[in-house]
């Protein structure tokens, strides 16, 4: 198996990368993204391209001529970059890949990275939807997903093989940069005062290895991928030892500027996990990809112990 | 899951107290739906107060795996909440009440009780999981001894799953506090199939909940 994953620069693209590197079955890796893994990952070839350089984007795709596409290269808003140019990028690298994968006769499967923000939180809607329920996305950051797998079920039609849509709950690990846990980690939590409902999340490494089952099982459509249980915001600030605030109406304006102060935004699909919530049923999944992700309280805990990374500084004249 | 509240004076202290505790702590658990199983325990000894909730047919309620109850209702207020009550305490099994309005902070309130929206996908996830989720029919504050109406549309998940749909009887008064819930057997799966089996299935279980009515208020004819 000849795999090419995207966005091997991203925590989840790096976990992926160095378990394909230790499966026998793969022949040949590749990683796609605007910049370098973590650390190296011997046996893959890097091609360090930016999403918006459509032209050598298709060439590199080309040239290593993929039996799989694991496509993980897709921007959560304030992670790593703005909203605006996360979206950008989530779908220049999607139209790109996906669109070049197609059209190569070898490719026999694609994986996609979506989230379970693409059902939307609008009024009235299941707060636990499973597969059958249509995603109607009410964020940005669903919209761009939904569009990623758009593109990624017509690249499977066009090439007549299965795509797997992997739509994770938030997802949660050490050194992950998401918006989420940046804000828990803050500490002072700001909830909403009128609903603190509740949300699940993913472990990164459970969301790996589901990558990896989906690649081997090759199933078609979506599956959510849910670590079971919830919490709520104020109860996942307790659980760290943090102060829950209860925020109201407009005093999430002033909360969003003070959490600015901090580095932490505020995206849409963040204001909306805290106001509406964000779950799903992931049965569907545990039991296609063979999988039991780490429960929600047990992965938020586990956040709240780890410790940051150390800084390292040069002591002048021990060297 | 056992109730946080203990057995005598001390207990009933100790458990409160040890429940705060931990909810101080954030060590308590909520589901997906967002509903809190030990705050609906710590409340259980005040609707205790309010609701005196007698139940008949109890053995009709699964003891484990997911059911759907069809029950009538007034204005729809407060029989989810006898609903709930009862049934946890003669069957022990929690109930989830479908129809809470999305709206903060009402729905979200409700949330935390066991409500969930009325809609056909969250039945189903309830189900899957394998709880117990209660409907009501259409309200009947006009004629209280009268089932209202049920859409057949809500019931779809439960006959695709072929889970038992069980109505129920709610009958009593806010005023004076005093609530029966009759419980009948399941009603029969349809025998059409196709869309005529939903509807079938919807006015077996109206027929079941308007018949546990008439038993227990007999229709009182003028020259009988």
């Amino acid at each position: 198996m000849r795999v090419l994953v995207t966005g091997v620069g991203g925590e989840l693209g790096y976990r992926v990368a160095s378990l394909l590197e230790r499966d026998p079955a793969v022949t040949d890796l590749a990683g796609l993204d605007a910049r370098s893994p973590r650390r190296r990952v011997r046996s893959m070839r890097v091609f360090n391209i930016e999403p918006t350089d459509r032209r050598h984007l298709l060439r590199a795709v080309q040239d290593f001529s993929p039996t799989a596409v694991v496509h993980l290269g897709s921007w959560e808003p304030d992670a790593r970059v703005a909203p605006r140019p996360a979206a950008e990028r989530t779908s220049a690298m999607a139209i790109a890949v996906l669109g070049a994968a197609a059209d190569l006769p070898a490719v026999d499967r694609f994986v996609i990275r979506s989230d379970i923000a693409v059902y939307g939180r609008a009024r009235g809607s299941a707060m636990v939807p499973d597969e059958s329920v249509p995603p109607v996305p009410t964020t940005p950051w669903g919209r761009s997903l939904l569009e990623v797998e758009r593109l990624g079920a017509a690249a499977g039609r066009a090439a007549g093989v299965p795509v797997t849509s992997l739509r994770f709950a938030p997802l949660m690990g050490d050194r992950f940069p998401s918006p989420l846990a940046r804000y828990l980690r803050l500490p002072v939590v700001g909830f909403s005062a009128l609903a603190d409902p509740a949300f699940s999340v993913l472990e990164l490494g459970d969301a790996a290895a589901a990558v990896m089952a989906a690649l081997h099982r090759r199933p078609d459509g979506p599956l959510n991928v849910v670590g079971p249980g919830a919490v709520t915001v104020s109860q996942a600030a307790r659980l760290g030892r943090r102060l829950p605030v209860p925020v109201l109406g407009p005093e999430w304006a002033l909360w969003q500027r003070v959490a600015g102060v901090a580095r932490v935004g505020l995206p849409g699909h963040l204001l909306e996990l805290i106001h509406r919530g964000r779950t799903a049923d992931g049965m569907q999944a545990e039991s296609a990809l063979g999988l039991m992700p780490a429960r929600t309280p047990d992965v938020v805990r586990s956040m709240f112990g780890w410790s940051p990374p150390a800084e390292l500084r040069v002591v002048r004249g021990a060297a | 899951m056992t109730s946080v509240v203990g057995t005598g004076a001390g207990g009933v202290v100790g458990g409160v107290v040890g429940a705060l505790g931990r909810r101080l702590r954030g060590e308590f658990e909520v589901d997906q739906w967002g509903a809190d199983p030990e705050l609906v325990d710590l409340l259980s000894p005040l609707t205790g107060l309010l609701l005196r909730v007698h139940v008949e047919g109890a053995r009709h309620v699964p003891a484990d795996g997911p059911a759907v109850l069809v029950a009538n209702r007034r204005l729809g207020l407060v029989e989810p909440f006898v609903l709930g009550r009862g049934v946890r305490q003669a069957a022990g099994r929690r109930v989830r009440f479908l129809g809470i309005p999305d709206v903060a902070p009402i729905g979200p309130v409700l949330r935390r009780l066991g409500g969930a929206v009325n809609r056909p996908a969250e039945l189903a996830a309830l189900l899957r999981a394998g709880h117990v989720a209660a409907l009501a029919l259409g309200p009947g504050y006009r004629r209280p001894l009268r089932a209202g109406a049920l859409a057949p549309e809500p019931l779809a998940p439960a006959l695709e799953m072929g889970v038992p749909v069980v109505p129920v009887a709610v009958v009593g008064g806010e005023l004076t506090g005093r609530w029966d819930v009759l419980i009948g057997e399941p009603v029969p799966r349809p025998t059409s199939r196709g869309p005529l089996a939903l509807a079938e299935l919807a006015d077996e279980a109206r027929s079941g909940v308007q018949a546990l009515l008439d038993e227990a208020f007999p229709p009182r004819w003028p020259f009988s």
